[in-house]
């Protein structure tokens, strides 16, 4: 199963209000071809996804927040996946594209290429709804019926390494992706973020 | 700590607009720890590891959220690296609140070493802190830091000594 054909499957069902958090490297770029939009929070750094999309989506609960996040992402700050299931969120759903490398960082193995079971993992951080979808037909299935139910769901599909040519580049840094992204919530939810009034002296 | 300084820090905290607030529990804060848990005034997101909480902090702060994040001495450590990663590269605002420990006239040993690395480590980190020593100073402090945090889209933190934190 190759990432790039879940996350067109994904695209396809999400509707335009729906807040998408990735991690840096190729699902970034593969997720901005697709789902170009002031609703996503890209290239969140190795380690954090969970974590800033933990963040997004208590801060949010009357909106839908998907996690785009890698296996070596994940693995780098585990302890996550149990902060996340105790805020009992309504709103998340948290896809794990389990290549079983450092597809961004060389290649090389992580540790689901061994023995490490991250539906497993999640099961036992405290996640009730973790489900693996090895076919696309099974990762569309699956986040169609998370997307569809509120609650937090946890998804691991398990891809192909590997990405897709052409794809345009991401010239979005993060200085630029803050603005973007706050100037987005601050129009949909009626929020002031940024140079808000404050008169502290 | 004592409860006037826990009645200080809330009262800044809330006085300064912070409406979210991440932390790992910690023996130094954990009075402060249980009152913020308690406030409905605050989002409370306890975490396992303070870079898990920067995380955290940085997505409720681009989601309206603001956010505090309560750190101690030796989570900065831990914390150092979201906070160059998305606090310095993505230029966000957190108010880390840091009880420093390993000051001094503390004398523990083993924080002695907090000593060497807490305030080196904001200054590399390019976050802005004030040291308060009086209970008196607390609140005021920290609605400086919110409103300079905010301002400055970077870091700043009030660092608790002396009497704050005894």
């Amino acid at each position: 199963m190759k990432r790039y054909e879940c996350l067109k499957s994904l695209a396809s069902m999400l509707g335009p209000k729906v807040i998408v958090v990735t991690n840096i490297g190729p699902i970034s770029r593969e997720w901005n071809a697709l789902r170009p939009s002031d609703a996503n929070l890209l290239q969140i750094n190795l380690g954090l996804c969970a974590a800033v999309g933990m963040g997004v989506a208590v801060s949010l609960p009357n909106r839908q927040v998907v996690l785009l996040d890698g296996d070596g992402n994940l693995l780098l700050n585990l302890a996550s996946l149990a902060d996340l299931a105790n805020q009992n969120l309504k709103n998340l759903v948290h896809i794990v594209l389990d290549n079983e490398s450092y597809e961004g960082g060389g290649g090389l193995k992580s540790a689901t290429a061994g023995r490490a079971d991250l539906a497993a993992i999640a099961r036992g951080a405290g996640v009730q709804n973790a489900n693996v979808a090895r076919t696309v037909e099974q990762f569309d299935g699956a986040a169609r019926q998370s997307l569809a139910n509120p609650g937090h769901h946890f998804i691991v599909a398990k891809v192909e390494k590997g990405s897709v040519e052409k794809l345009p580049a991401l010239t979005l840094d993060g200085k630029e992706a803050k603005y973007r992204f706050a100037r987005y919530i601050e129009s949909s939810e009626g929020v002031q973020i940024l140079r808000p009034r404050y008169t502290h002296i | 700590m004592e409860a006037a300084a826990v009645d200080a820090v809330v009262d800044g905290l809330k006085k300064s607009g912070v409406d979210f607030i991440s932390l790992m529990p910690d023996s130094d804060f954990s009075i402060l720890q249980e009152r913020v848990a308690n406030d409905k005034d605050f989002t409370y997101v306890p975490v396992s590891n303070e870079a898990i909480g920067v995380g955290v902090c940085a997505g409720a702060w681009l989601s309206g959220k603001r956010p505090a994040l309560l750190v101690p001495t030796s989570g900065l450590l831990v914390a150092a690296w979201p906070l160059t990663s998305l606090c310095m590269a993505w230029g966000l605002p957190l108010l880390l609140l840091i009880p420093y420990r390993g000051d001094i006239g503390d004398a523990f040993w083993l924080m002695g070493p907090y000593k060497d690395t807490t305030e080196p480590l904001l200054k590399v980190l390019n976050a802005p802190y004030s040291v308060i020593a009086k209970t008196e100073e607390i609140s005021k402090a920290i609605i400086d830091a919110q409103g300079s945090t905010i301002s400055w889209q970077r870091p700043v933190a009030v660092l608790l000594t002396g009497e704050t934190i005894k």
